[in-house]
């Protein structure tokens, strides 16, 4: 059912935080919460929804700086399993209904751990594009340093 | 697209693939990947209208792929390598995204935690 992890288009990030499960769940999923920590400052987070359903809406807006609040996210909630698994993409929207611009899936993970909670978070998206370009162009020289820089990055941190 | 503050690069980034979005145009990237050419090397593979040809030429040119330059009757096209590392970045500024966004998190639980007052 789960796909390998792709190392040219996933990311994740592993960090053991020094929290119970339950407040970070609280922390995603509390849109008061959330809005404190979701964007760095001085932009400004603003939950519309947040349907803790599968196929419930993840719709929140960003002002950067104080200015006018423009659309930031506009996703859809597939799991929400307390304290443990959260995961939304906005290759849909609410009620299941295919997004307008597919790019990735996220998936939050707790487990406890003896310090806090082993928190996961990966993100997968889509992006035939640059593999497309990337084999057309065959990648030479200088090129081909950036995509061995990105791999690295990617293995060190994963 | 979402979660993303590549907002401040979109523009570019929705031109950069725009512009890859054609078999005519990967192919002249392709070609300018090995160096430098004349409109009509780069033309001489296609059976196409030259003007159906320029099109793509300014495309490329427009979306910041390739830069052009004219010396006397001939227009040499050059491919321009900082668009690449745009496209190629994006995965970098993805995960600096998350850490940053992890950070973040870890920082507003160890603010809010309620068994530990502030000194």
């Amino acid at each position: 059912m789960t796909r390998p992890f792709d190392p040219a288009r996933d990311l994740v990030i592993n960090r053991i935080i020094k929290a119970p499960r339950a407040r970070i769940w609280q922390a995603w999923t509390e849109p008061a919460k959330l809005e404190r920590w979701f964007l760095p400052a001085p932009s400004l987070c603003r939950v519309i929804t947040l349907d803790l359903t599968p196929g419930g809406a993840l719709l929140t807006e960003m002002s950067e700086s104080g200015g006018a609040f423009m659309p930031h996210i506009d996703a859809c909630i597939l799991a929400a399993d307390k304290d443990e698994r959260f995961v939304f993409t906005d290759a849909l929207t609410a009620g299941w209904r295919p997004g307008k611009e597919p790019f990735m899936t996220a998936v939050i993970t707790m487990k406890d751990h003896a310090e806090g909670t082993e928190y996961a978070a990966l993100a997968m998206h889509k992006d035939p594009e640059t593999r497309a370009l990337h084999e057309k162009l065959g990648f030479h020289d200088g090129w081909g340093t950036v995509t061995e820089q990105l791999a690295r990055l990617v293995e060190s941190g994963a | 697209m979402i979660l993303s503050h590549m907002e401040q690069y979109q523009p570019a980034l929705d031109g950069l693939f725009q512009a890859l979005a054609d078999p005519t145009r990967r192919a002249v990237l392709g070609r300018l990947g090995r160096g430098p050419a004349s409109i009509s090397e780069l033309a001489e593979p296609f059976d196409m209208a030259l003007p159906s040809f320029m099109k793509h030429i300014h495309v490329l040119e427009q979306s910041g792929w390739i830069s052009t330059r004219k010396q006397g009757r001939v227009r040499t096209c050059a491919i321009e390598t900082a668009p690449l590392a745009i496209v190629d970045d994006w995965l970098v500024a993805q995960r600096k995204l998350w850490e940053a966004r992890t950070n973040r998190l870890e920082q507003f639980l160890a603010d809010t935690n309620p068994k530990e007052t502030p000194r």
